[in-house]
């Protein structure tokens, strides 16, 4: 081509590219017909959706103005939620507006972690995922890929592409969070679907958890609403959180949370305060516990969790006074020690001391549609939701990496549907049981929410295959070979999820604006599209969100129109109810799912599993002088590994910093704001110090989430401590992370 | 200067800042040939054209160029975002009062954005590109009109971004359009 024909070409339309109107085809002829199509200026609307600035979807309202969202407020009509979002739901328009989120389909062009990428069109993506999948898949077999992400909506869709090639490696991320309480209610209730009604119990003791930074709106609402009719609060932490302002703080020592509980079984046996018509009804198993409990007197608890002995009866006396309305909280990030789930395992046997299930202020079974046909009155209230049929997937050749579903060992009582992610990277690393090769990692990032950060990049590095979807280029997503750009929640619709709890509750997400980056897409869509890519399309039986939800309201009288009206439904007029609130002896039946149909406090299946079908206690080591235990927890402002980045959120905090008693600080010549070195083995984090009483002396505490090494979350960047980069990869009993058996030093920078 | 080779101008520049291609990656040769025949006194024409010895057509070329873009205008760093908005809105977010009001323009003078596009009205590509549209049809008062109210904002807060991040290319490209621009002020010649 001669001398500027090239752009000749392009403005008048005669060279190699098409031009509708002359140049790269970015605009055409305004249509007048078309023109109706945008929203008129001034227009406003309302759209009910869901939030997903962290996983509880808490309801919305999100405002529209000229074809923008300018507001978000919780869903009017919610009740639980009342009307009200948090801090981070309040953020969403600054993350759809973000300049920063990733817009087109990316493959790396560099070497891994060295940040250089080609945007590609979804085509050539994947084309290229399909190409590496099917690679590894004829090389090492489907076993050999692995899946991991939250869990939540995405997963019918995401997880299809990892069973349909024949992989039993499909993760979730609750091994790093509150797995433990779901083995323990498992083999406790035969069910997961157990809640706490905080809202109406009158003493409350919280074990870490913190309802205040860890947001969940209802229960947030519930425990003060609680707190405001009296109830009182009790918070064992070794860290002054907002929760503990909020009530008694017990400052005890790290890991000993178990040692706490058992005395309190102790002294509830030893003083008859529990509820022995409840536990001979009810359970089974409870002479054994009697039996492990019988030496976990206070004195022995007092030198234990360096909580007086007297503190510890007077609590216990206290909580069993309330009973039944009184909560001693299962938890939520439930990974503290190796063996977290036999703390949360006894946590639930010391409330079924007090006989609070199914009452109100204590816990209840969740109760969807397909539980109130059990109850010929209410069994008319609602129907199911229905689903996509799916043709069966394969069998998978090997046994998952991790062992779930082995009888005899741990692995027997780890969810299956969770797994223990932190294997994969054990996987990789050591190729036991097996090598994993490729790994698609959807909202996820392993880089921070797994524990010792450095040995996950050293598996990103040996991987074939890295494919990360998301709205941000991650520290995974820079180590991935693949990047999908997700769209965000304001822009897409979802599968309604059933939020059911003391009554059937659906709710809809639904776009509020078009795409703001027109070539990002849903997640649906992405994993239909790549499957119909793959061959495997017919795992996607739909042909777009709208016929998927129509085929999951088929069962039931709404529509698809009216879900999208209404954004939250619950069958009207229907109260909440509990089924032992007017007959201390109902039949718990349909509540408990054990092979004995008891609530197991002696649990064959943990026998079998752990050899210890009651728990036991075991201590761990406490730090020695000149080290400290290294505590984590959430921040009001953030979610865990996902907000660090957006606009506001960031904006309201960038950086976290090390707390640190001032006797220890003393001690060690440190000044509130020095910059300080953080070492756990050879790791070491930069920080700086935050002098405080609100943490032990032995302790000291950072919020997660921060220490980021993607250059390209440029706001997050280089800033704070990354905790779980001190922490090495220690994998519990069942497969859980373990946050906080580590022991650092500081000094300063 | 005649509208079609301010029209050629306009759309050089689109062609660097749209999104790397491979059609406009083998022709930077071409865009360079244009800007040392209109500025030629530029050092940015010597590091340009030995980046293009450097590298000839072809795929390491067009990786070269997404290396840079990438950061520069596309995903985290952006270290110069590509939209109006973030500059000329309060928030620093897209989608921002100027979006719209660069859309209106569009209608204004008879042009919508196809919806294949792919682009967010204010991006600097589209701009530019919009520039070589009305240029192209003579529509000179109201190429005066955008560039007054829209473009040249936009470009004081970008270019010095653009200038000073060092990217190859990129940077090259933006001190010539920001002489380009300085020279059209002088000469009180918007459309060239
Ligand atoms: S708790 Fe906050 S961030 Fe989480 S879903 Fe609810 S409003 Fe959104």
């Amino acid at each position: 081509m001669k001398r500027r024909n090239f752009l000749k070409g392009i403005l008048y339309g005669t060279g190699a590219t098409a031009a509708l109107v002359g140049g790269f085809g970015t605009f055409s002829k305004h249509s007048p017909l078309k023109a109706g199509a945008t929203r008129a200026e001034g227009e406003e609307a309302t759209v009910f959706s869901a939030c997903e600035m962290c996983r509880n979807q808490c309801p919305i309202a999100v405002k529209v103005k000229d074809g923008k969202v300018c507001k978000i407020e919780g869903h009017p009509d919610d009740t639980a939620f009342g009307g009200v979002i948090c801090a981070r739901g309040n953020a969403g328009p600054s993350l759809l507006y973000d300049p920063q989120r990733i817009k087109k389909p990316m493959i790396r062009t560099g070497e891994r972690g060295e940040g250089k990428f080609k945007e590609v069109s979804w085509d050539e993506a994947y084309t290229y995922i399909t190409d590496k999948l099917y690679n590894v898949k004829d090389q090492f077999g489907g076993e050999a890929i692995a899946l991991a992400s939250r869990k939540g909506p995405h997963d019918w869709f995401f997880r299809s592409i990892g069973r349909a090639l024949g992989s039993p490696n499909v993760f979730s991320h609750e091994a790093t969070c509150p797995m433990t309480r779901s083995v323990a209610l498992d083999t406790t209730f035969g069910t997961e679907g157990i809640q706490a009604d905080y809202a109406n119990t009158k003493y409350l003791i919280s074990i870490g958890r913190n309802w205040f930074e860890g947001i969940h709106v209802a229960q947030t609402r519930a425990v003060s609403k609680a707190l405001s009719k009296g109830a009182k609060l009790v918070v064992l932490d070794p860290r002054f959180s907002i929760t503990a302002a909020k009530g008694e703080w017990l400052p005890i020592k790290g890991t000993t949370d178990l040692a706490f509980v058992m005395a309190m079984a102790n002294i509830m046996i030893e003083e008859n305060l529990y509820d022995q018509d409840f536990i001979t009804h009810y359970s089974e198993g409870f002479e054994k516990w009697a039996e492990e409990v019988k030496d976990k007197t206070p004195e022995w608890a007092e030198k234990e969790t360096g909580i007086s002995k007297d503190t510890i009866i007077r609590i216990t006396r206290e909580f069993a006074a309330a009973k039944p309305n009184a909560i001693l909280d299962f938890g939520w990030r439930t990974a503290y020690t190796p063996n977290d789930y036999q703390l949360r395992r006894a946590i639930l046997i010391v409330n079924m001391m007090i006989g609070n299930l199914e009452v109100p202020g204590g816990y209840y079974k969740t109760k969807p549609a397909n539980f109130l046909k059990n109850f010929p009155d209410l069994a008319g209230n609602a129907e199911g939701l229905g689903g996509v049929a799916q043709p069966g997937f394969p069998t998978p050749i090997k046994g998952r990496i991790d062992g779930t579903g082995v009888k005899g060992t741990p692995g027997q009582i780890i969810p299956a549907y969770d797994g223990a992610v932190g294997k994969i990277i054990e996987s990789i690393l050591t190729e036991e049981p097996y090598p994993i090769r490729a790994w698609l990692v959807h909202r996820f990032n392993p880089y921070i929410s797994l524990t010792d950060s450095p040995r996950v990049l050293e598996a990103f590095k040996k991987l074939d295959l890295l494919v990360t979807c998301d709205v941000y280029m991650t520290d995974t997503a820079y180590f991935s070979d693949v990047i999908l750009p997700e769209c965000t929640y304001l822009e897409r619709y979802e599968p309604i999820f059933d939020m059911s709890g003391l009554t059937p509750k659906y709710v809809i997400r639904q776009p509020a604006v078009p795409l703001v980056y027109p070539d990002t897409k849903p997640y649906w869509q992405i994993y239909k599209e790549l499957g119909e890519r793959m061959g495997l399309g017919d795992y996607f039986g739909f042909e777009d969100m709208a016929d998927f939800i129509n085929q999951q309201l088929a069962p039931t009288r709404l529509t698809f129109e009216k879900m999208k009206e209404i954004g939250v439904w619950t069958p009207s007029g229907m109260k909440g109810f509990y089924i032992r609130e007017n007959d201390s002896k109902a039949s718990l039946d349909n509540v408990l799912s054990t092979p004995s149909k008891k609530i197991e406090i002696f649990s064959e299946h943990v026998e079998e599993a752990t050899k210890q079908g009651v728990p036991n206690y075991f201590s761990h080591p406490q730090p020695e002088e000149g080290t400290f235990r290294f505590v984590q927890g959430k921040v009001a402002v953030h979610t865990n590994a996902g907000t660090a980045n957006v606009p506001i959120l960031n904006e309201l905090m960038p950086t976290n910093t090390l707390w640190m008693n001032p006797v220890s600080c003393r001690k060690l010549d440190l000044k509130d704001g020095d910059d300080i070195v953080i070492s756990a083995g050879n790791y070491e984090q930069k920080g700086k110090l935050k002098m405080t009483e609100g943490i032990r002396p032995d302790s000291v505490f950072c919020y997660h989430g921060f220490g980021r090494i993607s250059p390209e979350l440029k706001r997050a960047f280089g800033k704070g401590i990354n905790g779980n980069n001190l922490i090495s990869n220690e994998i519990g009993i069942v497969g859980n992370a373990v946050t906080s058996t580590t022991f650092v030093r500081v000094r300063k920078a | 200067m005649d509208n079609s080779l301010v029209a050629e101008l306009y759309l050089s520049f689109a062609a660097i800042f749209h999104r790397p291609n491979q059609d406009v990656s083998n022709h930077l040769e071409e865009l360079i040939d244009l800007w040392s025949d209109v500025i030629p006194e530029i050092e940015s024409i010597q590091k340009l054209t030995a980046f293009c010895k450097q590298l000839p057509p072809g795929e390491e070329r067009l990786n070269a160029l997404w290396e840079h873009y990438i950061p520069l205008f596309e995903t985290g760093m952006v270290e110069a975002s590509p939209y109006a908005s973030v500059y000329l809105g309060k928030e620093g977010l897209v989608l921002g009062k100027e979006a719209s009001n660069v859309k209106r323009f569009y209608t204004k003078c008879g042009y919508v954005m196809g919806e294949k596009s792919g682009e967010l009205p204010d991006h600097l590509a589209v701009e530019l590109e919009f520039c070589a549209l009305l240029a192209q049809n003579g529509q000179d008062d109201l190429l005066k009109d955008f560039s007054t109210k829209h473009l040249e904002p936009f470009l004081k807060c970008i270019l010095p971004r653009i200038k000073t991040s060092g990217r190859p290319v990129y940077s090259e490209v933006a001190k010539i359009l920001e002489v380009r621009l300085l020279n059209l002020q002088k000469e009180g010649d918007f459309v060239g």
